[in-house]
């Protein structure tokens, strides 16, 4: 057999993404046939999940620079200063990943490991993780896949609050969206985030002082297992059928938990001692990837013994004990003199081989001078490669073809704002999310100030005695992906702005993740490039602090979102933004206050109704003429909202976004006090659906009339549109729509379609 | 005593309430510090006036939330310092290990009377978070060093847990009745059994029990996460939500106390008043 026979046939019966150029191009490597090691190790570097081998060029248009930017793309996570306290500086940590694919096979197991491996990506920064959201995309909830569609959407919340409650890391919201697009894929895009002292950041490479001593490679976590066997693969291709459970791995946050409080407590005990050393977390190619790229990072090589990796079954294979994503492990780099007193700690004062039979840590490998990256098993050498060409990387450049949507927008557009109101409130996409928080524990570790469903973006304040306060949001509208994938892009960073600036926070850094189908279909790739630039435009009009653009410090791509027939997910780019307050107290939530007080609408209502959920709920139309952006705008509009709240005089904000200002102000009444209950009255007619219901980007205020007027030189984007009232409900001069006779309905309208199946209308 | 109260808090693996809890007492003007699941030896060398089991998922919630450590050997100690007359308060998971070990309601040495049994609301199942509303049974308010201070006002705190039914056997009622510490009901007062009012079904309305003494007190709300004025919801109704307006209103915000804190402040006066 020839070499090149030789490699198709491991591809074929390994199941392997690569090509066969690709694997000639190993084959070339190593000057030999590659061992079955090699191959997977090759194939997961190689695979889309690790390599954005297609999307590499495109992101290059992001902006990723500002002077607040400590570590940028490229390490597990991101980095930007964020406040100093006590003498020490205080760094934030994001990170932002999909767990689409695994989601969608094993909903409960896809969403936990989702946050699983997220949060390690944060703490391997050497960061305390303080929080986490997820932005869930299912398919329709009362669709033709409607039963699979809440299915899926209860295994996945069930997954989060397993995992994340039992972690102790608050859950801080997220968004959930419906769209018969994702039927067959659902979204699950994960972000974590934590806090670091800055002289206390940790990289993911062996220090140059290895160079000098000898370093060994320590294992901590699970012991090793067959599970998410070639799960990057998994993710980098077309979702087949379900019948690739295996691919999905097994979390565990418990132990997670321990390793976690184990962890911070090496970490300090390293600093303490003014030891360098690197860690990383295992993900994608398990203990392949880790070694070799804590190595190949540092200019090292490594040599690394899988007899001596713990396993919890007998006789793997070396590819698969390699190469297995088993959950709730990490790689420790340290000079060997010190490793007895790293593994005393892990095993002896955390207890975790008492705690869970297997776990523990163990020394695996010894970093080497020669640049090699060397596995041996049962006394054989199973993988010998340089390591340079590890973490090399491929890029290809995809083909792209525009493929816009034709503008068709209806015919009539009726208006009758207390039913349209009535039928946006109850809604799949409009009713209350309090179901799905109910589930999560938003106030572990007593920093949160404002829950989800409070404010337009949840705060927490997350350094013990310092008042700077943190906001964060995540969107992204897939009813604008599917009509403009541009503006998709664009709004997924001006709404997540627009949450975070109406709690008072500037933002100062941003995540995505880019969920899109197939890549090597030229009009995906062309939706993908259009989000990319929509991002991108975006992020440089809305930095707020100073001339510079709101950097992107992290993020993700998951292409291959689409369902066997072959239809991708409508575009989702999916975007949070991080913003700091300097006193959270300032902060402001969207509960209307004071009757009496002015309902100060910010940016004019534009004829722009496309995708909005006044055409797809009130008349069955999906529209055409979605928002523009208009960047110029949306930051003076942000900087005011900005200056009200410094200024104190905002009582309450809230974003427009869904159901337009009419559905802004109903969930303003919705969150007053209950024994406090306030409503709005409007000061027009109000019975143009352009005013009520468009989209367009902008604000509700709430102030006192003496704020209003001491303005002065009023931008043109503002205008009073009504008033606070003690009425619970929104009215004009011509209608009203009382909120009590709904609420119980707009509150509990999801729990009764996801979790009690009571979907005939 | 010390001069200065010492509170330990014992962490179990997989407790992940031991720094705020630690942060809640600190801040109510005692020492603490958290001790680890195996650090029986220094726990005793510290010799600490009371004692804090904080929330969690300890030990994975193996066999029942709590099952597993309450069997631990730091639990002996805790035991004894218990039936000694030292406070102790364990809070949700913490709760869990004071009713599995039987601390609560302790009415026979060692003995189990009582159980956290799974949330039962219908149509609904597992982990529920959502602030409530309680009020302290006034003979608690009396015997128990946790609720000295607590008042007669309606006190909001958050729970967060999947197991936190309290359970007795029917015979025992009236008996469970006067174990009672805390109990659910509406923003007025008003007891309910019906949710959300008591939100998980739990036994005669009990959001915490404590043993006869009084000094060992177990509660499924989380103080600790309602300590500070700035943790309550904007919505909270009453006097606790006015005076969160007025702090706000006032510039004071940041340091204001909440409803959490009286607990801890109840210790802290509980042991000015013994020296």
């Amino acid at each position: 057999m020839s070499l090149s026979d030789e490699l198709k046939e491991a591809i074929r019966h390994r199941s392997l993404a690569m090509t066969l150029e690709e694997a000639e191009k190993l084959a070339g490597y190593v000057g030999r046939m590659p061992t079955p090691l090699e191959l997977h190790l090759f194939d997961t570097m190689w695979s889309e999940h690790c390599s954005y081998k297609s999307s590499r060029s495109v992101l290059k248009l992001l902006p990723t620079h500002a002077s607040s930017v400590v570590v940028g793309p490229g390490e597990d996570a991101g980095i930007v200063k964020f406040a100093d306290h006590d003498g020490f500086s205080w760094d934030l940590v994001v990170a932002h990943e999909s767990h689409n694919h695994p989601s969608q096979v094993l909903p409960v197991e896809g969403a936990a490991t989702g946050i699983g491996g997220i949060v390690r990506d944060v703490y391997c920064m050497g960061a305390r993780v303080t929080g986490s959201l997820d932005l869930l995309r299912f398919g329709d909830p009362l669709g033709n896949s409607g039963e699979k569609s809440r299915a899926i959407c209860r295994g996945v919340v069930e997954g989060i609050w397993k995992y994340g409650n039992a972690l102790g890391v608050p859950n801080l919201g997220g968004d959930t969206r419906f769209h018969e697009g994702y039927d067959d894929n659902c979204l699950v895009n994960v972000v974590s985030l934590g806090f670091v002292r800055h002289d206390r950041i940790v990289h993911s490479f062996v220090p140059a002082e290895a160079h000098e001593e000898q370093y060994v490679l320590i294992l901590v976590g699970k012991p090793t297992d067959d599970t998410g066997f070639g799960g990057a693969t998994f993710a980098s291709a077309d979702l087949k059928d379900e019948s690739e459970k295996g691919a999905v791995q097994v979390a565990d946050p418990f132990l997670k938990r321990v390793l976690s409080e184990a962890n911070l407590n090496v970490l300090d005990f390293l600093f303490d001692r003014g030891i360098k050393f690197g860690f990383k977390d295992l993900g994608a190619g398990g203990i392949a990837c880790v070694t070799s790229e804590l190595a190949a990072h540092g200019n090292l090589g490594i040599e690394v013994n899988l007899d001596l990796v713990p396993v919890s079954i007998p006789d793997l294979p070396s590819e698969v004990i390699a190469c297995a994503e088993t959950q709730e492990r990490y790689g420790l780099a340290v000079p060997e003199w010190i490793s007895a007193e790293v593994l005393e700690i892990y095993n002896e004062k955390y207890e975790m081989p008492r705690l869970f039979p297997g776990a523990g840590a163990t020394v695996i490998g010894t970093f080497t001078g020669e640049p090699f990256y060397r596995v041996l098993h049962r006394g054989k050498e199973v993988a010998n490669t340089p390591v340079e060409y590890i973490t090399e990387g491929i890029v290809y450049d995809r083909n792209w073809e525009p493929s816009p949507v034709p503008v068709i927008e209806p015919d009539s557009r009726p208006c009758h704002p207390p039913l349209d109101l009535k039928r946006m409130l109850l809604s799949v996409d409009g009713a209350s999310r309090s179901p799905v928080w109910s589930y999560y524990d938003s106030e572990v570790q007593g920093i949160t100030h404002f829950r989800p469903g409070e404010a337009d973006a949840c705060v927490i304040v997350p350094i013990p005695g310092c008042r700077a306060g943190l906001a964060v949001s995540g969107d992204g509208n897939p009813w604008i992906g599917e009509l403009d994938p541009f503006l998709a892009g664009a709004h997924a960073v001006g709404e997540a702005v627009r949450n975070v600036v109406a709690t008072g926070a500037t933002p100062i850094a941003a995540t995505d993740c880019l969920n899109y189908g197939n890549p090597e279909k030229a009009d995906v790739f062309w939706q993908f490039r259009q989000g990319v630039e929509g991002i991108a435009a975006a992020c440089m009009e809305l930095g707020l602090e100073g001339e510079e653009p709101l950097p992107i410090v992290s993020g993700n791509v998951s292409f291959y979102n689409q369902s066997s027939k072959g239809g991708a997910v409508p575009p989702s780019p999916i975007v949070a933004v991080f913003g700091r307050i300097d006193d959270f107290t300032k902060s402001t939530d969207i509960s209307l206050k004071e009757p009496g007080n002015l309902i100060i609408l910010v940016g004019d209502r534009k004829d722009e109704l496309g995708g909005s959920l006044y055409y797809r709920t009130c008349i069955g139309h999906r529209g055409g003429r979605v928002p523009a952006f208009r960047g110029k705008l949306e930051r003076e509009m942000a900087r005011f909202v900005l200056a009200c709240c410094e200024a104190g005089i905002s009582r309450s904000v809230h974003d427009i976004s869904d159901g337009g200002m009419i559905l802004a102000a109903a969930e303003m009444a919705i969150a007053s006090r209950p024994d406090a209950r306030r409503g709005i009255v409007f000061d027009t007619e109000m019975l143009d659906p352009v005013i009520l219901y468009s989209e367009t980007p902008g604000y509700l205020i709430e102030m006192s009339r003496e704020s209003w007027d001491a303005i002065e030189n009023k931008p043109e984007f503002l205008s009073v549109a009504g008033r606070v009232t003690d009425e619970f409900r929104i009215a004009s001069s011509r209608w009203k729509m009382d909120l009590l006779e709904i609420l119980e309905d707009h509150t509990s309208r999801l729990d009764r379609i996801i979790w009690r199946e009571e979907v005939t209308e | 005593m010390k001069s200065v109260p010492l509170v330990a808090v014992i962490q179990f693996p997989g407790s992940n309430c031991e720094y705020e809890t630690k942060r809640g007492i600190l801040n109510s003007g005692m020492d603490s510090c958290i001790y680890r699941w195996n650090q029986c030896r220094e726990l005793r060398d510290s010799q600490p006036d009371a004692y804090v089991l904080p929330g969690g998922f300890s030990f994975q919630d193996r066999v029942r939330a709590g099952a597993v450590a309450a069997k631990e050997r730091i639990m002996d100690l805790v035991f004894s310092e218990a039936a000694g007359g030292k406070p102790v308060l364990g809070i949700c998971n913490g709760a869990q290990i004071l009713v599995e070990s039987g601390m609560v309601p302790g009415w026979e040495r060692g003995r189990i009377e009582s159980a956290l049994a799974a949330n039962h609301i219908s149509g609904r199942s597992g982990y529920l978070s959502r602030w409530v509303f309680l009020h302290v049974a006034a003979k608690a308010q009396q015997i128990c060093p946790w609720l000295g201070k607590t008042g007669n006002g309606i006190i909001p705190l958050p729970i967060a847990h999947a197991e936190g039914r309290f359970v007795f056997s029917e015979e025992n009622r009236e008996r469970a009745s006067s174990s009672a510490a805390l109990k659910y009901c509406d923003e007025k007062g008003i007891e309910s059994s019906d949710y959300p009012v008591n939100p998980n079904g739990s036994f005669l309305n009990l959001a915490g029990i404590m043993n006869d003494r009084g000094n060992v007190l177990a509660m499924m709300p989380h103080p600790e996460r309602a300590f500070w004025m700035w943790q309550l919801p904007p919505w909270i109704p009453g006097e606790w939500g006015d005076r969160r307006d007025q702090s706000l209103r006032s510039g004071s915000h940041a340091d204001t106390k909440g409803p959490g804190s009286l607990f801890f402040m109840s210790l802290a006066d509980h042991f000015r008043g013994e020296r």
